[in-house]
């Protein structure tokens, strides 16, 4: 299996989903190989789901106080607070072996690279459907899935570190009585690398067993080797395309609060 | 008026479901939430198929509408969602 291998360092939010639809667009065009990216966020930013009202999640003046970006995923789930993590987003046409109709199978497939990952850091973990990844019985990773154009687009998150009282001061919560309850069950059910590891562990070193875990998994799904990773960089029409999805979608209320 | 009720799905995802409606007619209905739903479109034309539909039968028209061939949803059943939808505007109108 060859994939095209992008690692685009800090963007904002707007940006960083601008490139995945802009890649998505590309793979679906066939002027891109499927494509495996990693990215990270700057500043840090809430993302909802795409069917979650913002209104009824996200407080966003303390967003906007906190110079954190708020906006809306084209793909489902729940919000995450993106700060201290590695994100990643797979890119295949329906069909390829990371992409087969079965959803859930889809999701298990892509999943196994950061499973993979993880080993390589020492953590063991595994898939816990619908898109979860846990570790020692705590979440480390979420994903969401999305199909446009006849392609997967996959992104997800590895969390480096947790700050649950830095998220629930941006995301609405139902009551302010039970914020400190909210707090304790997700340090409970939620786990970072430092965590889980005792030490710290920096985007560099995260990337770097993801590219690997990635690469072996993936392998494996054609009946063993490696995926071949070819390192590749936004192209010129991609930058401009993500750049536009950001200012005209990603940034937009009419995208922002449609829901 | 609005009728709106939160419901999580044991076992599966929160439910956030907003209805507007007018005298015997649903002119609206929102489900939003956590969940996955493929593909993202077809979902939201079932929301928007119910537009129109008296409110008596908003439950049985919403069970339809979500169970449509080709449509996927992840973490909430069309069961789910049609009886929170229903509650909603049972709740609603009896208060």
């Amino acid at each position: 299996m060859k994939l095209r291998f992008l690692e685009t360092g800090a963007g904002t939010g707007a940006f960083n989903m601008g490139l995945d639809e802009a890649l998505l667009e590309s793979v679906a065009a066939g002027r891109s190989a499927p494509v495996l990216r990693l990215y990270r966020w700057e500043p840090a930013a809430v993302t909802i789901g795409y069917f979650q009202s913002m209104e009824a999640e996200v407080d966003l003046e303390a967003c906007r106080a906190a110079g954190v970006d708020a906006l809306r995923r084209s793909t489902g789930g729940g919000a995450v607070f993106h700060a201290a993590e590695i994100t990643y987003s797979v890119v295949a046409p329906e069909g390829h072996p990371l992409a087969p109709a079965d959803i859930l199978e889809s999701y298990r497939r892509v999943a196994g690279g950061i499973v993979e990952g993880l080993a390589l850091l020492g953590v063991e973990a595994a898939f816990a459907p619908i898109n979860d990844i846990t570790a020692a019985g705590r979440k480390v990773s979420g994903n969401a899935q999305t199909r446009k154009l006849g392609c997967l687009l996959q992104h997800g998150t590895l969390l480096l570190d947790v700050d649950p009282e830095r998220m629930f001061s941006l995301l609405r919560v139902p009551n302010e009585k039970l914020k400190g309850k909210l707090i304790e069950d997700v340090k409970a059910r939620v786990a970072g690398l430092k965590g889980l590891l005792g030490r710290e562990v920096g985007y560099g070193e995260a990337a770097e067993a993801l590219r690997r875990g990635f690469a072996a998994s993936f392998g494996r799904l054609e009946g063993g080797g490696g995926a071949t990773l070819e390192a590749s960089a936004p192209t010129g029409p991609e930058l401009e395309r993500a750049a536009a999805l950001a200012a005209e979608k990603y940034s937009s209320p009419a995208w922002n609060l449609k829901r | 008026m609005i009728a709106r009720l939160d419901h999580k799905v044991p076992g599966g995802k929160l439910l956030r479901v907003e209805v507007e409606f007018e005298g015997g007619s649903v002119l609206r209905v929102r489900v939003a939430g956590d969940f996955f739903a493929h593909p993202e479109a077809s979902f939201e034309a079932a929301e928007a198929e119910l537009g129109g539909v008296p409110t008596d039968r908003l439950a049985e028209a919403a069970l339809g509408a979500f169970s449509r061939p080709g449509l996927v949803i992840y973490g909430a059943g069309a069961a789910d969602i049609a009886a929170t939808l229903g509650r909603a505007l049972h709740e609603a109108q009896v208060s």
